[in-house]
Protein backbone atom coordinates (compact mmCIF):
# COMPACT_ATOMS: atom_id res chain seq x y z
CA UNK A 1 0.00 0.00 0.00
CA UNK A 2 1.55 3.33 -1.03
CA UNK A 3 1.85 5.62 2.30
CA UNK A 4 -0.34 8.63 0.98
CA UNK A 5 -3.06 5.82 0.73
CA UNK A 6 -2.01 4.48 4.30
CA UNK A 7 -2.64 8.64 5.23
CA UNK A 8 -5.76 8.83 3.61
CA UNK A 9 -7.34 5.77 5.49
CA UNK A 10 -5.79 6.65 8.96
CA UNK A 11 -7.55 10.31 8.51
CA UNK A 12 -10.97 8.70 7.86
CA UNK A 13 -10.33 6.69 10.45
CA UNK A 14 -9.46 9.39 12.95
CA UNK A 15 -12.54 11.12 11.44
CA UNK A 16 -15.49 7.96 12.20
CA UNK A 17 -13.67 7.59 15.90
CA UNK A 18 -14.17 11.38 16.34
CA UNK A 19 -17.50 11.41 15.58
CA UNK A 20 -18.43 9.13 19.25
CA UNK A 21 -16.88 12.18 20.94
CA UNK A 22 -19.65 14.66 21.36
CA UNK A 23 -19.61 17.58 23.37
CA UNK A 24 -22.78 17.68 26.03
CA UNK A 25 -25.27 19.97 24.02
CA UNK A 26 -26.59 23.40 25.53
CA UNK A 27 -30.21 22.67 26.10
CA UNK A 28 -31.90 23.73 29.20
CA UNK A 29 -35.36 23.03 28.93
CA UNK A 30 -36.11 23.74 32.34
CA UNK A 31 -37.77 26.79 32.82
CA UNK A 32 -34.76 29.74 33.51
CA UNK A 33 -35.77 31.71 36.84
CA UNK A 34 -32.64 33.85 36.53
CA UNK A 35 -33.83 34.96 32.51
CA UNK A 36 -33.07 38.15 32.08
CA UNK A 37 -36.50 38.35 29.64
CA UNK A 38 -38.34 37.75 32.40
CA UNK A 39 -36.77 39.59 35.16
CA UNK A 40 -36.52 43.22 33.08
CA UNK A 41 -40.36 42.91 31.66
CA UNK A 42 -38.58 43.06 28.09
CA UNK A 43 -41.05 44.49 25.41
CA UNK A 44 -41.40 41.50 22.41
CA UNK A 45 -40.24 43.34 19.71
CA UNK A 46 -36.77 43.46 22.03
CA UNK A 47 -37.16 39.89 23.29
CA UNK A 48 -37.55 38.39 20.35
CA UNK A 49 -34.48 40.01 18.58
CA UNK A 50 -32.33 39.03 21.54
CA UNK A 51 -33.65 35.47 21.08
CA UNK A 52 -32.81 35.22 17.16
CA UNK A 53 -29.82 37.26 17.61
CA UNK A 54 -28.01 36.72 20.61
CA UNK A 55 -29.67 33.77 22.78
CA UNK A 56 -27.74 30.78 20.47
CA UNK A 57 -24.34 31.51 22.59
CA UNK A 58 -25.58 34.06 25.45
CA UNK A 59 -28.24 31.67 27.17
CA UNK A 60 -28.51 27.67 28.17
CA UNK A 61 -30.24 26.77 25.08
CA UNK A 62 -28.96 27.11 21.43
CA UNK A 63 -30.83 26.41 18.57
CA UNK A 64 -28.20 24.30 16.83
CA UNK A 65 -27.51 23.76 13.19
CA UNK A 66 -27.41 20.54 11.19
CA UNK A 67 -23.58 20.56 11.02
CA UNK A 68 -23.46 20.39 15.20
CA UNK A 69 -24.09 16.45 14.49
CA UNK A 70 -20.49 16.34 12.61
CA UNK A 71 -17.37 16.68 14.22
CA UNK A 72 -15.02 18.84 15.26
CA UNK A 73 -17.68 21.16 14.71
CA UNK A 74 -19.72 20.36 17.44
CA UNK A 75 -16.66 21.12 19.33
CA UNK A 76 -15.65 24.10 17.58
CA UNK A 77 -19.75 25.19 18.92
CA UNK A 78 -19.43 24.06 22.20
CA UNK A 79 -16.10 26.00 22.99
CA UNK A 80 -17.82 29.06 21.37
CA UNK A 81 -20.82 28.74 23.35
CA UNK A 82 -18.57 28.35 26.68
CA UNK A 83 -16.45 31.42 25.89
CA UNK A 84 -19.61 33.11 24.85
CA UNK A 85 -21.77 31.94 28.17
CA UNK A 86 -18.86 33.33 30.40
CA UNK A 87 -18.99 36.36 28.87
CA UNK A 88 -22.73 36.88 29.60
CA UNK A 89 -25.65 34.65 30.27
CA UNK A 90 -28.77 35.96 29.72
CA UNK A 91 -30.69 32.52 31.82
CA UNK A 92 -28.59 33.72 34.38
CA UNK A 93 -28.88 37.41 34.47
CA UNK A 94 -30.52 37.92 37.41
CA UNK A 95 -27.98 36.24 39.31
CA UNK A 96 -25.43 39.04 38.26
CA UNK A 97 -24.58 41.46 40.96
CA UNK A 98 -25.99 45.08 40.35
CA UNK A 99 -22.55 46.50 39.06
CA UNK A 100 -22.27 43.51 36.80
CA UNK A 101 -26.00 43.92 35.30
CA UNK A 102 -24.99 47.75 34.55
CA UNK A 103 -21.93 46.56 33.23
CA UNK A 104 -23.35 44.07 31.03
CA UNK A 105 -26.47 46.23 29.76
CA UNK A 106 -23.75 49.04 28.28
CA UNK A 107 -21.67 46.61 27.06
CA UNK A 108 -24.67 45.01 25.23
CA UNK A 109 -25.68 48.39 23.89
CA UNK A 110 -22.04 49.45 22.46
CA UNK A 111 -21.14 46.45 20.94
CA UNK A 112 -24.42 46.18 19.00
CA UNK A 113 -24.23 50.06 17.95
CA UNK A 114 -20.29 49.51 16.86
CA UNK A 115 -21.35 45.94 15.17
CA UNK A 116 -19.00 43.76 16.87
CA UNK A 117 -22.00 41.82 18.02
CA UNK A 118 -23.43 39.56 16.64
CA UNK A 119 -19.95 38.46 15.09
CA UNK A 120 -19.75 38.52 11.71
CA UNK A 121 -19.04 34.60 11.41
CA UNK A 122 -22.44 33.80 12.92
CA UNK A 123 -24.05 36.26 11.32
CA UNK A 124 -22.55 34.14 7.85
CA UNK A 125 -24.49 30.87 8.70
CA UNK A 126 -27.63 32.67 10.80
CA UNK A 127 -28.60 35.39 8.51
CA UNK A 128 -31.72 35.87 10.01
CA UNK A 129 -29.82 37.09 13.22
CA UNK A 130 -28.53 39.84 11.50
CA UNK A 131 -29.45 43.18 12.51
CA UNK A 132 -30.47 45.86 10.11
CA UNK A 133 -30.02 49.75 11.46
CA UNK A 134 -33.95 49.70 12.97
CA UNK A 135 -32.83 46.33 14.99
CA UNK A 136 -29.19 48.09 16.00
CA UNK A 137 -31.26 51.22 17.07
CA UNK A 138 -33.87 48.91 18.33
CA UNK A 139 -31.64 47.10 21.25
CA UNK A 140 -29.19 50.07 21.54
CA UNK A 141 -31.80 52.67 23.19
CA UNK A 142 -33.77 50.05 24.90
CA UNK A 143 -30.49 48.93 26.77
CA UNK A 144 -29.07 52.09 27.22
CA UNK A 145 -32.46 53.47 28.90
CA UNK A 146 -32.75 49.99 31.24
CA UNK A 147 -28.99 50.98 32.16
CA UNK A 148 -30.16 54.16 33.38
CA UNK A 149 -33.10 53.42 34.87
CA UNK A 150 -31.45 50.33 37.13
CA UNK A 151 -28.21 53.09 37.88
CA UNK A 152 -31.13 55.32 39.40
CA UNK A 153 -32.52 52.95 41.50
CA UNK A 154 -30.35 52.80 44.51
CA UNK B 1 -0.77 26.61 30.38
CA UNK B 2 0.55 24.58 32.76
CA UNK B 3 -1.47 21.45 32.68
CA UNK B 4 -0.77 21.35 28.69
CA UNK B 5 2.92 21.30 29.70
CA UNK B 6 3.03 17.79 31.57
CA UNK B 7 0.45 16.77 28.89
CA UNK B 8 3.22 17.77 25.96
CA UNK B 9 6.09 16.55 27.99
CA UNK B 10 4.04 12.73 28.34
CA UNK B 11 3.10 12.64 24.78
CA UNK B 12 6.69 13.39 24.27
CA UNK B 13 7.56 10.44 26.38
CA UNK B 14 5.09 8.05 25.01
CA UNK B 15 6.83 8.84 21.00
CA UNK B 16 10.17 8.49 22.75
CA UNK B 17 8.89 5.28 23.96
CA UNK B 18 7.54 4.17 20.43
CA UNK B 19 10.99 4.73 18.69
CA UNK B 20 13.22 3.45 20.46
CA UNK B 21 12.12 0.47 22.10
CA UNK B 22 14.73 -0.17 24.91
CA UNK B 23 14.81 2.97 26.47
CA UNK B 24 11.26 4.02 26.80
CA UNK B 25 11.20 3.73 30.51
CA UNK B 26 14.38 5.53 30.89
CA UNK B 27 12.56 8.75 28.67
CA UNK B 28 9.10 8.80 30.54
CA UNK B 29 11.26 8.80 34.20
CA UNK B 30 13.13 11.27 33.24
CA UNK B 31 10.10 13.23 31.62
CA UNK B 32 8.41 12.70 34.84
CA UNK B 33 11.51 14.16 37.42
CA UNK B 34 11.14 17.06 35.10
CA UNK B 35 7.75 17.43 35.53
CA UNK B 36 7.76 17.44 38.98
CA UNK B 37 10.37 20.05 39.38
CA UNK B 38 8.70 22.49 36.91
CA UNK B 39 5.50 22.04 39.31
CA UNK B 40 7.46 23.15 42.21
CA UNK B 41 8.97 26.14 41.10
CA UNK B 42 5.47 27.17 39.96
CA UNK B 43 3.56 26.78 42.93
CA UNK B 44 6.30 29.11 44.51
CA UNK B 45 5.44 32.40 45.42
CA UNK B 46 7.17 34.51 43.29
CA UNK B 47 7.17 38.07 45.15
CA UNK B 48 4.65 39.77 48.14
CA UNK B 49 1.15 39.55 47.56
CA UNK B 50 -0.30 42.60 45.60
CA UNK B 51 -1.96 45.39 47.48
CA UNK B 52 -4.63 47.40 46.66
CA UNK B 53 -2.51 50.14 45.95
CA UNK B 54 -0.55 48.21 43.50
CA UNK B 55 -3.84 47.95 41.71
CA UNK B 56 -4.64 51.84 41.75
CA UNK B 57 -0.89 52.14 40.26
CA UNK B 58 -1.77 50.23 37.57
CA UNK B 59 -4.80 51.97 37.16
CA UNK B 60 -3.48 55.10 37.11
CA UNK B 61 -0.17 53.94 34.36
CA UNK B 62 -3.54 52.90 32.73
CA UNK B 63 -5.29 55.97 32.70
CA UNK B 64 -1.89 57.86 31.48
CA UNK B 65 -1.68 55.28 28.46
CA UNK B 66 -5.28 56.50 27.39
CA UNK B 67 -4.31 59.93 28.10
CA UNK B 68 -1.34 59.37 25.54
CA UNK B 69 -3.78 57.76 23.11
CA UNK B 70 -1.61 54.59 23.55
CA UNK B 71 -3.77 50.95 23.11
CA UNK B 72 -0.64 48.92 23.33
CA UNK B 73 0.68 50.53 26.86
CA UNK B 74 -3.01 50.52 28.19
CA UNK B 75 -3.09 46.79 27.05
CA UNK B 76 -0.03 45.86 29.61
CA UNK B 77 -1.35 47.96 32.02
CA UNK B 78 -4.49 46.32 31.84
CA UNK B 79 -2.83 42.69 31.83
CA UNK B 80 -0.56 43.89 34.81
CA UNK B 81 -3.62 44.85 36.76
CA UNK B 82 -5.33 41.16 36.28
CA UNK B 83 -2.12 40.27 37.61
CA UNK B 84 -1.92 42.59 40.79
CA UNK B 85 -6.17 41.94 41.41
CA UNK B 86 -5.31 37.95 41.14
CA UNK B 87 -2.68 38.30 43.92
CA UNK B 88 -4.69 40.99 46.43
CA UNK B 89 -4.68 39.63 49.58
CA UNK B 90 -7.96 40.45 51.05
CA UNK B 91 -6.87 39.16 54.44
CA UNK B 92 -5.68 42.82 55.47
CA UNK B 93 -8.70 44.37 54.59
CA UNK B 94 -11.78 45.39 57.52
CA UNK B 95 -14.98 43.47 56.95
CA UNK B 96 -16.45 46.66 55.35
CA UNK B 97 -13.74 47.24 52.91
CA UNK B 98 -13.94 43.37 51.85
CA UNK B 99 -17.69 43.64 51.11
CA UNK B 100 -16.32 46.61 48.70
CA UNK B 101 -13.93 44.66 47.62
CA UNK B 102 -16.20 41.49 47.13
CA UNK B 103 -18.52 43.49 44.87
CA UNK B 104 -15.99 45.03 42.05
CA UNK B 105 -13.65 42.69 42.46
CA UNK B 106 -14.98 40.10 38.96
CA UNK B 107 -16.07 42.96 37.72
CA UNK B 108 -12.65 44.82 37.81
CA UNK B 109 -11.01 41.68 36.38
CA UNK B 110 -13.04 41.60 33.47
CA UNK B 111 -12.73 45.30 32.35
CA UNK B 112 -9.29 44.76 32.96
CA UNK B 113 -9.25 42.00 30.43
CA UNK B 114 -11.06 43.49 28.19
CA UNK B 115 -8.76 46.37 27.89
CA UNK B 116 -5.65 43.94 27.66
CA UNK B 117 -7.10 42.37 24.62
CA UNK B 118 -8.01 45.52 22.93
CA UNK B 119 -4.55 46.72 22.35
CA UNK B 120 -5.57 47.89 18.65
CA UNK B 121 -9.29 48.97 19.77
CA UNK B 122 -8.51 52.37 22.18
CA UNK B 123 -12.14 53.13 22.05
CA UNK B 124 -13.27 49.82 23.32
CA UNK B 125 -10.65 49.93 26.19
CA UNK B 126 -12.14 53.68 26.92
CA UNK B 127 -15.82 52.01 27.23
CA UNK B 128 -13.83 49.43 29.55
CA UNK B 129 -12.11 51.94 31.32
CA UNK B 130 -15.35 54.43 31.87
CA UNK B 131 -16.48 51.35 33.89
CA UNK B 132 -13.49 50.27 35.82
CA UNK B 133 -13.16 54.00 36.94
CA UNK B 134 -16.26 53.69 38.70
CA UNK B 135 -15.21 50.55 40.26
CA UNK B 136 -12.01 52.16 41.20
CA UNK B 137 -13.51 54.53 43.10
CA UNK B 138 -16.10 52.87 45.14
CA UNK B 139 -12.71 50.61 46.26
CA UNK B 140 -10.52 53.99 46.90
CA UNK B 141 -13.34 55.40 49.12
CA UNK B 142 -13.26 52.30 51.25
CA UNK B 143 -9.84 51.54 51.09
CA UNK B 144 -7.86 54.51 51.73
CA UNK B 145 -5.29 55.03 48.80
CA UNK B 146 -1.64 55.67 49.95
CA UNK B 147 -1.52 59.28 47.82
CA UNK B 148 -4.01 61.72 47.34
CA UNK B 149 -5.79 60.87 44.33
CA UNK B 150 -8.64 63.07 42.47
CA UNK B 151 -11.95 62.53 40.54
CA UNK B 152 -12.12 64.25 37.72
CA UNK B 153 -15.20 64.76 35.34
CA UNK B 154 -15.05 64.92 31.65
CA UNK B 155 -18.70 65.98 29.96
CA UNK B 156 -18.58 65.42 26.87
CA UNK B 157 -17.29 61.33 26.29
CA UNK B 158 -20.05 58.88 25.80
CA UNK B 159 -22.64 61.42 23.41
CA UNK B 160 -22.05 64.13 26.38
CA UNK B 161 -23.50 61.80 28.96
CA UNK B 162 -20.35 62.71 30.78
CA UNK B 163 -18.18 60.01 32.09
CA UNK B 164 -15.48 59.87 35.41
CA UNK B 165 -11.64 58.97 36.02
CA UNK B 166 -9.40 59.18 39.36
CA UNK B 167 -6.14 60.81 38.68
CA UNK B 168 -3.17 61.33 40.99
CA UNK B 169 -2.54 64.98 39.69
CA UNK B 170 -4.52 67.63 39.92
CA UNK B 171 -3.48 68.91 36.44
CA UNK B 172 -6.43 67.40 33.99
CA UNK B 173 -4.79 64.58 31.36
CA UNK B 174 -8.46 63.84 30.05
CA UNK B 175 -8.12 59.55 28.95
CA UNK B 176 -11.21 59.38 26.95
CA UNK B 177 -10.68 62.13 24.34
CA UNK B 178 -6.69 61.36 24.71
CA UNK B 179 -4.89 63.86 23.04
CA UNK B 180 -7.66 65.40 20.73
CA UNK B 181 -8.85 67.18 23.92
CA UNK B 182 -6.43 66.85 26.74
CA UNK B 183 -7.43 69.56 28.91
CA UNK B 184 -11.38 68.94 29.00
CA UNK B 185 -12.68 68.35 32.34
CA UNK B 186 -12.83 69.30 36.07
CA UNK B 187 -12.01 68.11 39.41
CA UNK B 188 -15.02 67.00 41.04
CA UNK B 189 -13.67 65.31 44.63
CA UNK B 190 -10.40 64.97 46.15
CA UNK B 191 -9.59 61.20 47.49
CA UNK B 192 -7.07 62.10 50.70
CA UNK B 193 -4.95 59.01 51.76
Amino acid sequence: MSKSKKIIIAVVIVFIAIQFIRPKRNIDTAEQQGDFIKKFNVPANVAGVLKTSCYDCHSNSTRYPWYANVQPMAWLLANHINNGKAELNFSEFAGYSKRRQLSKLKAVANSVHDGSMPLSSYILIHSDAKLDDSKKQLLTTWFSKTKDSLDAQQ
Amino acid sequence: MKAIIPGIAMVAALFAGCSTNNSSNNTAATSADTITTNNETAAMPVSEPASVDAVVNDYLTLKNALANDNGSNAADAGKQMMTSLQKLDAASLNADQKKVYDDVKDDMKEHAEHISTNASNIEHQREHFDMLSKDMYDLVKAVKPAKTLYQDHCPMYNDNKGANWLSETKEIKNPYLGKKMPDCGTVKEEIKQ
